[in-house]
């Protein structure tokens, strides 16, 4: 029987190969240029930022321990410690994803198991329309509404006019559509076969969604949230306007770690932000200065690629399988 | 699973292109163009014959201050605007560099200089056989700023600005009599001529002790300043509140002098009278230098020089900083008259 049918399948290929087809071929030949550029695109872009990079740390100025161990930079004064600007971005990322993870995990359970077809309707397009919003936009409204609101809370002395939180509370809403819209879809993919079994046990709306339909979406919400924390790491123009201007250099053992190195609520420049900054001054393009921004860029890059395989790693794990 | 990764992937790529550009486009400085009212205007008093642009052939070379860099780029980026075909070279290697290119080695036109130039410069340049002719462009002044809600600075001497950029952690470590509000503190970043000139006046060229300094916000944008400083929520009755301190082109602050306060320096208040009249003391003249040989050897420098003198006032604001006193700049118009005859 099966070998009946494989030699079924091998004639059939072969008839199929003998016929000429060109417009299929055309249209295969395109989708593989478009795939291709993509990848030359990566590799150039590695290949320019590792080349970059490297003329910085060959640089008698700087050296990698330093780069990984100093906790001051100011590339003027040939201070090139990462972390003060490494710390701005997990701190400016982490704040947004307790606000992202929360709120956009929720909205794709409403939107999933619960909204009726009407509010659907409401509710997706108003999500895709804060999807569309320039960050630009995003920005000055973390600067001229967010950090007014915080300092209006906290008050004025706690809170500084560019801070971390502010920023990373909108980065937060910036991408809440995005983990919202992937987990949806990772919930929606669940076989309706899960839900009616769980109504047949007698479990509740709120156990079927909670205890059943999540764990089994779980791997696809793992991928929403690997996605947005990228996007929170590498999100540029609101922590440019409103996290602030300077790297948050400090000294280990010196500064208070609540209320000078973690504190959210003073200014810390990210490693987004930074590159901004510096690219945006007259900066020649022999200074080492100039060639810090790529080892920024190469350092970014990595995080974000070891995320991703941190992330392919744990959905693998966590993948559940029907049918 | 695949989807995440290539929306990853393809994120990781956006988001490097987008710092990539944004590093291509760090080489250039703003151009202001003003092109459509310009080509027909004569020089302000019309003591300089009309230039057209689009007649001037041959390459120009100049080398000399980071603060005249960007004046004398918008210049040139106005003149290349209005037809002009050849190249011209700016180079942003400081005064003192700028004269010895042009003294010593005698390999450009065009000296830019935010300061006069020195006896001994004078001296090499003649051993060269060239005579500098100096010409005034425009007036570089610094304003010190704090915002409307700081009621207790109003004035503040160079000793005073040293440790207020620096090592003060409180205003009171400034001066005994003010709160112990902490400073925040608001600066030009490191690649503008505003912050060279303010290390150079405030901490005798040494970068190290302001760029040490904590609560340091560096920003290109002077905006970006501005928003800082007028935001800073000052109480000086809260010493828990921050105070903010700032400085940047006067120029700037002039635009926006209702939203910020500005600190007499040495006593003097700041303004145009006191500017003008030399007694502001962080105000320094820029000048361009050239020859008399090299105008009539190369007439594209003598047409550049002269294009400079007569436009330099419709951009030296976009610039940043003040025009030239009306007399500087007439006897910078003879000076080039007195060369060409």
């Amino acid at each position: 029987m099966a070998t009946d049918a494989s030699t079924v399948g091998d004639a059939r290929a072969a008839s199929l190969k003998k016929r000429a087809r060109p417009v299929e071929m055309l249209i295969q030949g395109f989708l593989f240029v478009a795939a291709a550029i993509s990848i030359v695109v990566t590799i150039g872009i590695v290949y320019e930022l590792g080349k970059e990079a490297l003329l910085f740390f060959q640089s008698e100025d700087v050296t990698l321990g330093e780069f990984f161990s100093s906790t001051t930079w100011q590339p003027a004064i040939l201070d090139f410690g990462i972390w003060p600007l490494v710390i701005a971005t997990v701190m400016v990322s982490v704040i947004a994803m307790l606000v992202a993870l929360p709120v956009g995990l929720a909205t794709a359970i409403y939107l999933s198991e619960y909204a009726s077809e009407r509010s659907r309707g409401i509710l997706k397009p108003i999500l895709e329309v804060l999807a569309g919003i320039p960050t630009v936009v995003y920005g000055y409204f973390a600067l001229t509404f967010m950090t007014p609101l915080l300092r209006s809370i906290l008050g004025d002395g706690v809170v500084e006019i560019f801070n971390d939180a502010s920023a990373g509370i909108v980065v937060g809403i910036l991408i809440v559509p995005l983990v919202s819209s992937m987990a949806e879809d990772a919930l929606h993919a669940v076989p309706m076969s899960l839900r009616e079994a769980a109504h047949a046990l007698g479990a509740t709306k709120l156990e079927t969604s909670v205890r059943i339909v999540l764990p089994a979406a779980l791997s696809g919400i793992a991928a929403a949230f690997v996605v947005a924390i990228s996007r929170a790491i590498g999100e540029t123009m609101v922590v440019a306007i409103a996290a602030g201007a300077g790297p948050k250099n400090f000294t280990l053992g010196e500064d208070s770690l609540f209320g000078h190195i973690l504190n959210p609520f003073v200014a810390g420049e990210t490693m987004t932000g930074h590159i901004v900054r510096i690219s945006g001054g007259d900066l020649s393009y022999d200074s080492i200065d100039y060639n810090s921004i790529f080892a920024i860029g190469l350092t970014l890059f990595l995080i974000t690629l070891v995320l991703n395989m941190l992330s392919r790693r744990f959905v693998a794990r966590f993948r559940e399988v029907y049918e | 699973m695949r989807y995440s990764h290539r929306l990853a992937a393809v994120f990781a790529v956006v988001m490097l292109v987008a710092s990539a550009c944004g590093e291509g486009d760090s080489g250039n400085t703003t151009t202001t163009t003003g092109a459509q009212d310009t080509t027909t205007t004569a020089s302000v008093d019309g003591m300089l014959p009309v230039v057209d642009p689009l007649d001037v052939t041959g390459d120009i070379v100049t080398a000399g201050s980071s603060t005249v860099f960007p004046l004398s780029e918008a210049m040139a980026a106005r003149f290349e605007d209005e037809g002009y075909r050849g190249r011209i070279t700016i180079d942003s290697i400081g005064s003192g560099a700028g004269f010895e290119r042009f003294c010593e080695q005698g390999e450009t036109d065009i000296s830019n200089a935010s300061r006069p130039v020195k006896d001994s410069e004078i001296e090499s340049c003649r051993s060269i056989g060239r005579e500098p002719i100096e010409f005034r462009v425009g007036t570089d002044a610094l304003a010190v700023t704090v915002s409307p809600l700081n009621t207790f600075a109003t004035d503040i001497t160079f000793e005073e600005l040293a440790v207020l950029f620096s090592t003060a952690v409180t205003w009171q470590d400034v001066r005994p009599d003010w709160p112990a509000n902490p400073i925040q503190r608001f600066i030009p970043g490191t690649d503008s001529g505003t912050f060279d000139y303010f290390v150079e006046e405030i901490f005798d060229e040494d970068e190290a002790p302001i760029l040490n300094a904590a609560n340091l916000q560096l920003s290109e944008d002077d905006n970006v300043l501005v928003q800082g400083i007028e935001g800073d929520g000052c109480d000086p009755d809260d010493p828990a509140t921050t105070c903010a301190v700032g400085f940047f082109g006067f120029a700037y602050y002039a635009e926006n002098s209702d939203q910020l306060n500005v600190l007499s320096m040495e006593g003097v208040e700041p303004n145009e009278a006191n500017v003008d009249a030399g007694a502001y003391p962080l105000a320094r003249p820029l000048f361009i230098y050239s020859t008399a040989d090299l105008m009539k050897q190369k007439p594209q420098v003598a047409d550049f020089i002269n294009f400079y003198l007569t436009h330099v006032n419709e951009e030296i604001i976009d610039v940043g900083y003040f025009p030239a006193p009306p007399n500087a700049l007439e006897a910078a118009e003879q000076a080039w008259l007195d060369a060409m005859s």
